[in-house]
């Protein structure tokens, strides 16, 4: 068990619905209890042939995939309303995250698709983990530690503070991250 | 049914146990009845800054191993009417101690005392737990500067998690010369991460120092401007809404006034 998620906030996806209450209670209770994790959310899925519990986040490499999505079609969202604070991850592997809220510097987001920050972007973000490579970042203010889009790493070089309008983030020209003034699309 | 409040910061030396011991002097001061607890087991010194050291005989660790009756392991302050403290062992360490043992002593204190205050230690592990096990609200003590803030971002979320509500910020150690040469984050700067409701703000104010060496709160030093900010942070605890003046616009105006007197 990774250290660093002691006192983290965690979503449970069970790939499975094999697990009656009281084993989801008993889940719930360890976590918490031998690993200090807080439990959100529990998601029953109903693919049966997938393992009993969603196994740590891989972190995929675009090229190993073979399946990419091209397109946000189908793609869906999950809203989370409120700010993610450090030491805290919000996770979203199969589609696009919303914040309400702001994600500080020692909180991390990390979305299949795009991520959309209602606030100030000040900690790390991890957009396209499904291998679409549209996938963008945006933020009202935006001043990340560090940004990742598909295997295009970002890493904050100034300290200045956000323009103060919206701004986003993708992979441009050169397999870059390059940030731009959000403009409608 | 008094309340349960847990000082808490994440980092260390951010003024966790000064904030502690003037808060509940502050208290009781206003005519409360206040019980300060020291959860920083194996590092206590609650008792020093509240100059009572020399009489502490049972700590809450005799309390849980049932050596003495609770009431019997409360320190009184003899300086003010209803202020009491609860030491920590310091033969023990913080793993000795289990986060309901904590919550039932606070949970006895709760139906005498109007306030309860449980000075937490630094970190996020079984110190911070069995701190804030059984507290109702906190207070996050932060200074302004980011590795500080960080940290009480982290416990804030923690404490989100197990519902403690409502959470104050204290911003201490804040100088309105810094700030006001660009140097120090203000006040809006910090609150706009933290994003809690800000209680108090106390200034960098020497006499802290004296004090804490002299066993003696700060609070008791009228004019001093952090006594001046403790006692109004009191007043806020109980119930009484007074605005947080502008520290930064009182530091131009000082900074105006100092340059006039270097100048003279
Ligand atoms: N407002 C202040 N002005 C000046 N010094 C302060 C102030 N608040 C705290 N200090 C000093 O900072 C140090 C750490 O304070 P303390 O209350 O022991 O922190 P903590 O309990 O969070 O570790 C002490 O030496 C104390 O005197
Ligand atoms: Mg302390």
């Amino acid at each position: 068990m990774n250290r660093s998620l002691t006192g983290a906030t965690v979503q449970i996806d069970l790939k499975s619905p094999t697990l009656n209450d009281d084993e989801i209670d008993y889940l719930r209770s360890t976590l918490r209890e031998d690993y200090d994790l807080i439990v959100r959310g529990v998601e029953l899925g109903d693919d049966s042939v997938s393992p009993p519990i969603a196994a740590a986040p891989t972190t995929h490499t675009i090229s190993q995939m073979t399946d990419a999505p091209t397109t946000r079609d189908g793609e869906p969202s999950r809203i989370v309303p409120c700010t993610i604070r450090s030491g805290q991850i919000e996770e979203f592997p199969q589609g696009s995250l919303i914040i309400y809220g702001d994600v500080n510097s020692g909180g991390e987001v990390r979305a299949g698709g795009d991520i959309v920050v209602l606030g100030t972007l000040r900690g790390n973000a991890c957009a396209g983990t499904n291998g679409r490579l549209s996938a963008v970042i945006i933020a009202m203010d935006l001043a990340p530690l560090q940004l990742q889009i598909g295997n295009c790493v970002n890493r904050s070089t100034t300290n200045e503070k956000p323009p103060g309008y919206p701004e986003i983030a993708r992979i441009g020209p050169e397999d870059v991250i390059v940030i731009e003034k959000f403009v409608k699309f | 049914m008094g309340k349960v409040i847990v000082v808490t910061s994440g980092k260390g030396g951010v003024g966790k146990t000064t904030s502690t011991a003037n808060l509940g002097t502050a208290l009781a001061l206003l005519g409360k009845s206040v019980v300060l607890v020291d959860a920083d087991v194996g590092l206590r010194n609650l008792d020093i800054v509240m100059g009572l050291e020399s009489r502490v005989v049972y700590t809450s660790m005799d309390v849980i191993e049932k050596q003495c009756e609770l009431n019997k392991a409360l320190v009184r302050d003899r300086r003010v009417d209803g202020l009491m403290l609860l030491a920590a062992s310091q033969k023990n360490n913080k793993d000795d101690m289990q986060p309901e043992q904590m919550k039932a002593i606070c949970d006895k204190l709760r139906t005498t005392y109007d306030f309860t205050l449980v000075d937490s230690p630094a970190g996020i592990e079984r110190g911070f737990r069995n701190a804030s096990a059984g507290a109702d609200e906190a207070i996050v003590v932060t200074t302004p500067d980011v590795s500080a803030i960080r940290d009480a971002d982290r416990i804030i979320g923690l404490l989100q998690n197990v519902e403690i509500e409502p959470i104050n910020l204290v911003i201490n150690r804040f100088s309105p010369q810094l700030v006001g040469n660009g140097s120090m984050m203000d006040q809006a700067d910090v609150l706009d991460i933290l994003n809690i409701d800000l209680i108090g703000v106390v200034p960098e104010d020497s006499g802290v120092i004296t004090s804490t060496n002299r066993g003696i709160p700060l609070v008791y030093e009228d004019g001093s401007p952090g006594a001046q900010a403790y006692m109004r942070i009191a007043r806020r605890l109980t119930g009484q809404r007074i605005p947080i003046p502008d520290l930064e616009q009182k530091g131009l105006f000082s900074n105006i006034l100092n340059w006039f007197t270097k100048n003279r």
